[in-house]
């Protein structure tokens, strides 16, 4: 058997469990989405956000791309983050980077990868700013990890920049921006940072809502 | 849930409680006297040393206990037993050995939390355990009601030792001898216990604290008198076989006179030790059982500590056995009429306990004037609360699974008796139990000639006729996939039917694959501090 038929075939029997435990489960599924969460996450394979949490279709609005980056122009996570903020009303950003990522090693060296150089540089920009820091790790593995690390936070500050949280804060008090980091070899999520709207932004990237709510479309 | 806990009831006890654990603690006393004195009787022991239990059930059980409401003292559970082994050991005084040898082992029990395992017992099981005893005390107590007292207070089952008849038979000899002044004086309770808190509920607070129980046995040893004087045709005479006997002590009489106490010469006897271990096990499983119905019977959902409860039984035999009492264990009726009583607390069952003690000690003739007929109707009033209807019905709607243990376990309990009754019981709900989970094991789906059979869970044995029918059903040509990747656990015998089918598959022309098929997957040491961090410790 082909590994594509063994995908369609497993898609038959999650169906018939989705049905066995839930008559109604897909007029419910078809009916509309409601999720709580947008999901920040990095493309690789190892790290899908439903199944290492846990959660069920319709609870997390995803958005994976390499490396799990927040870029202030990238026009594809600014959609998914405004229809999530403002339209879906998710209560929590979850942005998760992951231990051993392959997008923050090629970033630390120097191969010259063609496209993807130019979707890397906000990391060695990461990089370039804890670059003591970093280099300080006793080995290879650790200075990785380290800037995996570096590197969400640094993620979690670009959403919290962007106009779209920061008038949902405004307005709603909502949503909580969290940093999370996956460990490949454990199977468990650590929380690096976690910011709601009490959180000070840094004041050069701070909107003024006071002469009222313009929308950012 | 709340657990509890004996040092928090004293220390947060309030004195507002009373209202309800003494009046309470009476209703229990009036019940428990009859049936302390019928358990000695059924056990062929001495009438005192079932009262001895029944004090010791209250006060030291009752003070130490692992529940808030379960009420302990002699069962009728035992009796049986205890009348062989006072054979077996040759006196009662060797008897009381094994009881205190009963409690040592009972108190290793709660040490070693054995109790725990009580929550195996099926909820349904123990709901048929609860409405049976009920019918079972309404049908036992109809001869005591119309007068009929051959029988032995609290002998629950269904063939009666005492006097040869049976549960059913007895209740028509009883109709055919009924006495007038019992009947009377049984209808009367009834209709007070029935209509009494709508009398009370309409003003008369002086009324409100006042134990109807109470109100009944004043009425009943009224009545009787009042036939004494006007209508000796229904009077039901004064320490006989229709009344409440207490033996009664003459001042002077010497100690040893009055208690039994254990002769230890019977320790180089090796039946004693059988006789303990079998006094432990069954006392400790009557125990665990009611534990599990008293807490569904609080009202306020409290959940006892069957370890607890081990170890302040098992002090409570030791001292049983040492003071010439009965083995003790705690007792579903007792414990039914206290919380239908309304009790909040343990300090109601304590108050039962004491007193049985100074009715022993002080009012021992008195209480001589009290007829069983009365008592019956307040027995009767417990078991009608304990079969309501309304269970059967909500026992049926919950499913088959839920009905058959249940109903079961009600007609074990009727027509043998309590042991019998709950292990039949059990064992059908197992037996749904382990039907249950052979289930929906493992799924078969299929697109044109590709099949894929998918282990939702572990694979036992039971699902072997299952797995090899959908292995039968699969055709020439077919492209077979079996994921075994969801089932930690496979059967042996299922694992040897899925690698020998691969040969049959090969003749047959169906591609076969197997995948994570394994018989237990392996768990690997250096991953410990993985589990760690995920169990939290």
């Amino acid at each position: 058997m082909q590994a594509f038929e063994k995908l369609l075939l497993a898609n038959k029997a999650w169906a018939q469990d989705q049905l066995d435990l839930d008559e109604t489960y897909f007029n419910a599924l078809a009916s509309g989405q409601k999720p709580k969460f947008l999901w920040i996450g990095c493309a690789d394979s190892r790290v899908p956000a439903e199944s290492i949490t846990g959660a069920k279709p319709g609870e997390i609005f995803v958005h994976r791309n390499v490396a799990n980056l927040v870029i202030h122009t990238d026009m594809n996570l600014l959609s998914v983050l405004q229809y999530a903020v403002e339209v879906l009303k998710v209560e929590h950003i979850i942005v998760c980077g992951h231990y051993g990522c392959g997008g923050i090693k090629a970033a630390m060296t120097h191969d010259d990868l063609g496209l993807i150089n130019k979707w890397l540089r906000s990391i060695k920009d990461v990089y370039a700013q804890h670059e003591a820091e970093i280099i300080a790790l006793p080995d290879e593995t650790s200075r990785v990890n380290k800037l995996v690390e570096l590197s969400v936070i640094a993620q979690v500050n670009n959403l919290v920049k962007t106009s779209i949280v920061q008038s949902a804060w405004h307005a709603e008090q909502r949503p909580t921006v969290h940093g999370w980091v996956f460990g490949l070899g454990t199977g468990l999520l650590t929380e690096l940072v976690k910011f709601d709207h009490t959180h000070e932004v840094d004041p050069i990237f701070k909107y003024d809502f006071s002469k009222g709510a313009v929308r950012h479309t | 849930m709340k657990n509890t806990s004996p040092f928090n009831t004293f220390r947060q006890y309030r004195l507002a409680g009373l209202q309800y654990d003494l009046p309470a603690g009476l209703s229990v006393f009036l019940v428990a006297l009859p049936l302390c004195l019928g358990v000695a009787l059924a056990s062929g022991a001495p009438l005192f040393s079932g009262l001895v239990a029944g004090i010791l059930g209250g006060v030291v059980v009752g003070a130490l206990s692992g529940s808030e409401l379960s009420v302990s003292g002699p069962a009728a559970g035992l009796a049986v037993i205890v009348t062989d082994s006072i054979t077996k050991l040759g006196s009662f005084e060797a008897f009381l050995v094994a009881v205190t040898l009963a409690g040592l082992f009972q108190l290793g029990l709660g040490l070693l939390k054995v109790g725990r395992f009580s929550s195996l017992f099926p909820d349904s099981v123990i709901k048929g355990m609860l409405v049976g005893i009920g019918l079972v005390i309404i049908l036992k107590q109809i001869p005591h009601a119309l007068g009929r007292d051959t029988d032995v207070e609290d002998d629950y089952a269904f063939s009666q030792l005492a006097d040869g008849e049976n549960s059913l038979s007895e209740i028509y000899r009883a109709v055919m001898t009924a006495s007038p002044g019992a009947v009377l004086i049984s209808l009367v309770s009834i209709l007070l216990l029935v209509y009494w808190e709508r009398i009370v509920g309409k003003g008369a607070n002086f009324f409100k604290n006042l134990p109807s129980a109470l109100l009944v046995v004043l009425m009943g040893v009224g009545l009787n008198q009042l036939f004494r004087l006007y209508y000796p045709a229904w009077y039901l005479g004064d320490n006989n076989e229709h009344m409440v006997r207490i033996p009664v002590f003459k001042a002077g009489q010497n100690l040893s006179a009055i208690f039994d106490f254990p002769d230890f010469n019977i320790l180089t006897n090796p039946a004693v030790y059988g006789v303990a271990a079998t006094v432990a096990l069954v006392a400790s499983l009557e125990t665990l059982l009611n534990l599990e119905a008293s807490d569904r019977l609080d009202p306020l959902k409290r959940a006892s500590s069957p370890d607890t409860e081990l170890v302040a039984q098992g002090l409570g035999n030791i001292v049983s056995g040492l003071l010439g009492g009965l083995p003790i264990t705690s007792v579903v009726v007792r414990t039914s009429a206290n919380v239908f009583g309304g009790a909040k607390t343990r300090v109601s069952t304590i108050t039962h306990g004491l007193l049985l003690l100074g009715a022993v000690a002080l009012a021992g003739s008195a209480l001589n004037h009290i007829p069983l007929s009365c008592l019956a109707a307040l027995l009767i009033m417990v078991g009608a609360k304990l079969a309501k209807p309304e269970l059967f019905r909500n026992l049926y709607r919950e499913g088959l699974s839920q009905f058959i243990p249940f109903i079961i376990t009600v007609l074990g309990i009727v027509f043998t008796d309590l042991l019998v009754g709950i292990t039949v019981g059990t064992v059908v709900g197992l037996l749904y139990v382990l039907y249950t989970n052979s289930q929906a094991t493992f799924r078969v789906v299929r697109n044109g000639s590709n099949v894929l059979i998918k282990f939702q869970k572990d694979i036992y044995f039971l699902s072997k006729p299952q797995l090899k029918e959908a292995l039968r059903s699969l055709k020439t040509g077919d492209v077979v996939y079996v994921d075994g990747h969801h089932a930690s656990f496979i059967d042996p015998d299922i694992l040897a039917m899925l690698t020998d089918f691969a040969y049959s598959a090969k003749l047959q022309n169906i591609d076969y694959e197997l995948n994570e098929v394994f018989l237990k997957k392996p768990k690997i040491r250096r991953h410990a501090s993985i589990r760690e961090a995920i169990t939290g410790q």
